[in-house]
Order: structure tokens, then sequence, then C-alpha cells
């Protein structure tokens, strides 16, 4: 699915801690299909997260998000969350996101402005995140326009269609 | 401009040509593709989303794609034995010629073994600890499944120049193993991302007397500080340990002496002692006495990390003519059938049989919930990968990563112990 990081998106916030992994967020060992998972998902931090997350929900993290296997978060998505942003995101997970077109985000002081249950506002054109309540706002960095190219796609095997496809045409 | 292996391995494949620095994205030549027990994904699940109507339509290369069914060997389930089955047929369809099949291990250790991955190269793979070749010069890097749909289609995959962190190790080789240590002891001291998204360079006098097996636990563990590639420099042990394996020719990278590295490390390891990380994060780290007294339900050596021929050399070393205390499993799973028949050979097998230690087929299931369990309130103490909650089971049990010594010592002792009290570290 094609994915336009220059919507803006305003969201409730669950706000994790540093160096999240993701055998908690895809602990796919334990729960193998999807609608497992999404009851599953992040249990280990808060066993609260996957009865009461809300379509539309924004998750804010610490530094090194989703270090740890290589395992992509689409279950995030799957529950609603609508983008993650984090102080730094582990580099597989990092992959993973762009590779699957899951809105990640990487803002240097995010925790430092918004609490959780507090609503955030991303603005990518803008290259802001702002906190709706207290105005706070810190910069969000933006990708270059090789991943914006991915993400349009709607993840990397997406574009590599596109891109064979366009390969065979001009023989 | 001087330049650090990193940069010098990006800028010889960069399909554009140009020299890279660290912070440029390029687009890169890949030489070799490591798919493991997930190649069902990139082949086949993932290119139907893709809107490939039957599945991938072709491979690059049909000599650079290497196919190894490690996870899932023996298999555990119907559910695996039918994505093996698919696989086997993709592979045979795709026509490549490099598929390990009916061989149980860890794909890391064989593409070591079979000499698939040389020095100066861009190799990558669908699982994390791809890093680890780094040991032998290898710029192998951890990619995802959806990143290995596009390179086996390609060849060419994009990447970010990391910036490089330089680790210098001083000191002297004791007679045991110091590669965990040294990680978990660098991880509990800078935090388990002090190398996040950047090349590792080892350097140091400790260098020159690790052993590939050390050499290969650090650079697998890279990943378990954030690392994009952790790499040795080349030198003679790697030449033998290369030229033993391939007739393949090879072109190593060294850094320039005036490369410019974001930060450097500096570690005595003389002067470092026995640690351990405790539940349920790598970099929770502190010295082995802080836990000592720990009764352990399980202790565990194998791995991607510490699956090697010097692994379990020193749990035999540590047991002969003793007993695992009475109360404790003790799993050894060596990484390949090569490392295992290395150890056969070598009679530590015998020993550790007669010691009352279970011997695991190769593979990556003891560092899984797959082989050895934990039960609720049980501790397992473990030179295997990762110590994430849950990893072993059972969400309220506890799992300490060490060293193999410290490991082997616990096994004996039945609880967490300093190693010198039942082993002359020297």
């Amino acid at each position: 699915m094609a994915v336009d990081l220059n919507r803006a998106l305003q969201g409730r916030v669950w706000k994790f801690g540093d160096s999240i992994e993701t055998d908690a967020i895809n602990p796919y060992y334990r729960y193998p299909t999807m609608e497992e998972l999404k009851q599953h998902t992040m249990e280990a931090y808060r066993p609260e997260f996957p009865k009461e997350v809300r379509p539309g929900d924004i998750l804010v993290a610490g530094r090194n998000f989703g270090c740890g296997s290589s395992r992509p978060g689409l279950v995030l998505r799957e529950v609603g969350i609508v983008a993650i942003i984090a102080e730094s995101v582990a580099r597989l997970f990092l992959r993973n996101s762009i590779a699957r077109a899951v809105p990640i985000f990487m803002a240097p002081g995010i925790t430092s402005i918004v609490e959780d249950g507090e609503t955030l506002e991303i603005d990518y054109p803008q290259a802001r995140v702002r906190n709706c309540a207290s105005g706070a706002e810190v910069e969000l960095r933006k990708f270059p326009p090789l991943i914006e190219e991915i993400f349009a796609a709607g993840g990397l095997p997406e574009y590599a269609y596109e891109r064979y496809s366009r390969e065979v045409a001009a023989r | 401009m001087p330049r650090t292996i990193a940069e010098k391995l990006f800028s010889r494949h960069n399909l554009a040509g140009s020299d890279v620095a660290a912070g440029d994205i390029l687009e890169a030549r890949i030489d070799g593709a490591m798919v493991h027990y997930h190649a069902n994904e990139p082949m086949h699940d993932l290119a139907l989303q893709a809107g490939f109507k039957d599945g991938l339509p072709r491979v690059w290369d049909r000599d650079r794609v290497f196919v190894l069914l490690d996870h899932h060997q023996p298999t555990l389930s119907q559910k695996q034995a039918d994505e093996n089955a698919l696989i086997r047929r993709e592979v045979e369809r795709l026509g490549i010629r490099c598929f390990h099949d009916s061989e149980p291990g860890i794909a890391h250790q064989m593409m070591a073994d079979y000499g698939l991955m040389r020095p100066g190269e861009l190799v990558v793979g669908n699982d994390s600890h791809t890093i680890s070749y780094g040991a032998l010069n290898c710029g192998g890097i951890g990619i995802t499944r959806a990143d290995m749909l596009y390179v086996l289609l390609f060849g060419e995959l994009w990447f970010q120049v990391p910036q490089s962190v330089r680790v210098v190790l001083n000191g002297r080789q004791r007679n045991y193993p110091l590669a965990k240590d040294i990680i978990l002891y660098l991880a509990g001291k800078y935090g388990d991302d002090f190398a996040g998204n950047m090349s590792i360079e080892y350097a140091g006098s400790l260098v020159p007397q690790l052993s590939i097996d050390s050499r290969m636990c650090l650079a697998a563990h890279g990943v378990e500080v954030g690392a994009k590639l952790a790499l040795f420099p080349f030198d003679d042990t790697t030449r033998q340990f290369v030229q033993a394996r391939t007739d393949a020719p090879f072109e190593p990278i060294a850094a320039d002496p005036e490369a410019r590295y974001e930060k450097e490390i500096v570690l005595d390891v003389d002067a470092m002692p026995f640690v351990i990380a405790k539940p349920h994060q790598f970099g929770n780290v502190g010295p082995v006495d802080e836990v000592a007294g720990r009764p352990i339900q399980q202790a565990i050596i194998g791995s991607c990390a510490n699956g090697r021929f010097e692994d379990v050399e020193i749990a035999a070393r540590v047991l002969k003519g003793r007993k695992v205390a009475r109360g404790v499993r003790f799993i050894i799973s060596p990484a390949s059938q090569q490392v295992y028949l290395q150890c056969v050979k070598a009679g530590l097998i015998e020993t550790l049989l007669e010691s009352g230690a279970q011997i695991a087929t190769p593979g990556c299931g003891v560092c899984q919930p797959k082989v050895g369990f934990l039960s609720d309130g049980e501790a397992c103490i473990t030179a295997t990968t990762r110590n994430f909650k849950g990893r072993k089971g059972s969400m309220k049990a506890d799992i300490y990563l060490a060293g193999p010594l410290t490991v082997a010592a616990a096994a004996l002792a039945g609880k967490i112990v300093d190693p010198r009290e039942v082993f002359d570290g020297r």
C-alpha cells in the first residue's frame, strides 16, 4: 500500500522506553498468525497495549527502537498505529519499515516533548513534530529521495516490481 | 582522502563508480546473497504480494545466491516441513546452484565452513547475524526479507555508508575464549547501541592473537550493539582459514592510517573481570560476582555467537572427569555439522556426554524458543546471542548471557559462580 509521507497526522501517543526489541514487537515464535500477534504485540512492556490501542494512535519510543532480530513491525500497523517516532531506530527495524512501507520517523528529542496519552502532530513536509497541547516541537529527520520513492511505491518489493516491469517493457 | 574499511568497501561496490564517504547513500553491487529458512518469503510470498504472478521471475546470478535451510533442520512441525518443500521447489525452478538442504547447522557458520564469503566482498543475508562475516574481513550485512527480494532480482541494494567506530582491544589471550566477555563488557559500559548504525573496526594488540572462532563471536555480536558492519583486519590467520576452504580469489580491505573515526574505544582486556548480562537486555551487564550464587536450571552453549570449536572445547576442559550438577540441563549445540565433526574427532563430545551434558543438533534452535524451553521461575545461563524476555519460552523466566567458560562453570556448580572457583584461568 502506497504511503504518503506528506499527509499530516495527529494521534494519541503511546510512549515506550529505550531499546524496545523485536521479540516483544513481533513475538511470532509464540504467536505465528497475525490475529494472535495483534493480541500480544508489546505486552512484554505494557500488557494493556494490545487491548487498548486504537486506530490512529502514534507510538513514541526512545533510542534504539526495534533492536534484536530482523523482524518487520507490520503488526503495529495492523493494530492501528499510524506512525512510529523514536529518538533513534535500530538499523534492521528501520530497513524493514522502509521496505514494507510502515511509516517511521526519527526525531531526536521527541521523548522530552511528549508524555503518554498526549496528542502529537507530525508534519513531514515541514520536518516537524509538535505536542498539540503544550506546543513544544522538535525537528524530524527527512529521508533522502530514494527512500521517499520506496514509501510512495508501497515498499521495496513493489518498487522492485515497478523496475522489473519497466525493464521487461523496454526489451 | 583517507578512508575507513566501510568507506572502501562501499566505494568498491558503488554502482555509480565514484568514491563514497560516511553519510552517502548509494546503490551497491552485491557479491553474494545468503538466504536462509525464510527463503519462501522473498522468493514466493512477498513476490506474489508485489505483483509477480508466478513468484520471483529470476535470480540475478545463479552462482551468487546461497540458500541454506538452517533454522528448520530437522523440521519441528508440519508447517516447517511444508515451507522447506516450497523452498526446494523454488530453488529448483530458479536454478540456484548452491543449496544446502539436508544439513542442519547455522547458515553463517556454513558460509564460513564452505568458503562462500571472502575478504573484501559485500555479502548480504536475511538474518541479523550476517554481520559475523566481518570476522573474515568480509562486508557481511544483515538485510530484511523484502530487501532480499530486490537483491535476488537485481543483485543491487541501497545503503547508507556508515560512520565508523574503532574498538582497540589490548592485552593477552588467556587459556580460555575471551570474546563474549569483551562484547558484553563493552555493551555494559558504553550501551547496547554504542555502535548504532555504525561500522565497528577492531584493532589493537589482542586482535592478532584472536582465533577466527573468537573473531566470529565478536563480529556476530556487532548487531547486539547496533552495528551495520563489524570488521576485522585481514591477517595470516584469516588467509589460512579462507585458503583452506576456497580457491576463489579475493581482495582484502585495510583502513588507511589517517581514516576518520566517529569515536574510538580502548579496552585493556587484562584488567577486565568476568561479566554477565542479566535479564532482559544485552547491555544489562555487571561482574559475575554480582549474581554469584543464583541457582540455575539450564545452561546452554551454542548459536552463531558461541557454537564453535573453542566454545565446546572450553566446556569439555571444564567438565572433564566431572559431572554436571544435579538438576541442571546442560545443552550444547555445535554451530554446524563441520564444527560438530571437528568436536567429535577431538574427543570433546565423549567427554561432555560422560559428564552428563546433552548434545543438540547443530542449528539456531537453542537460541530461540525452539529447543530447550524454560518454565515459569526458572533461570538459564547461556552463551548464545540474546536474553530478551521470553526468548526461551516463559515470560517469567530469567536468562543470563555469559561466556562459554562461565556457562560451563555454572553447569558444574548448579549456580552462577566466578569461573575461577572451578577452573584455573591463566
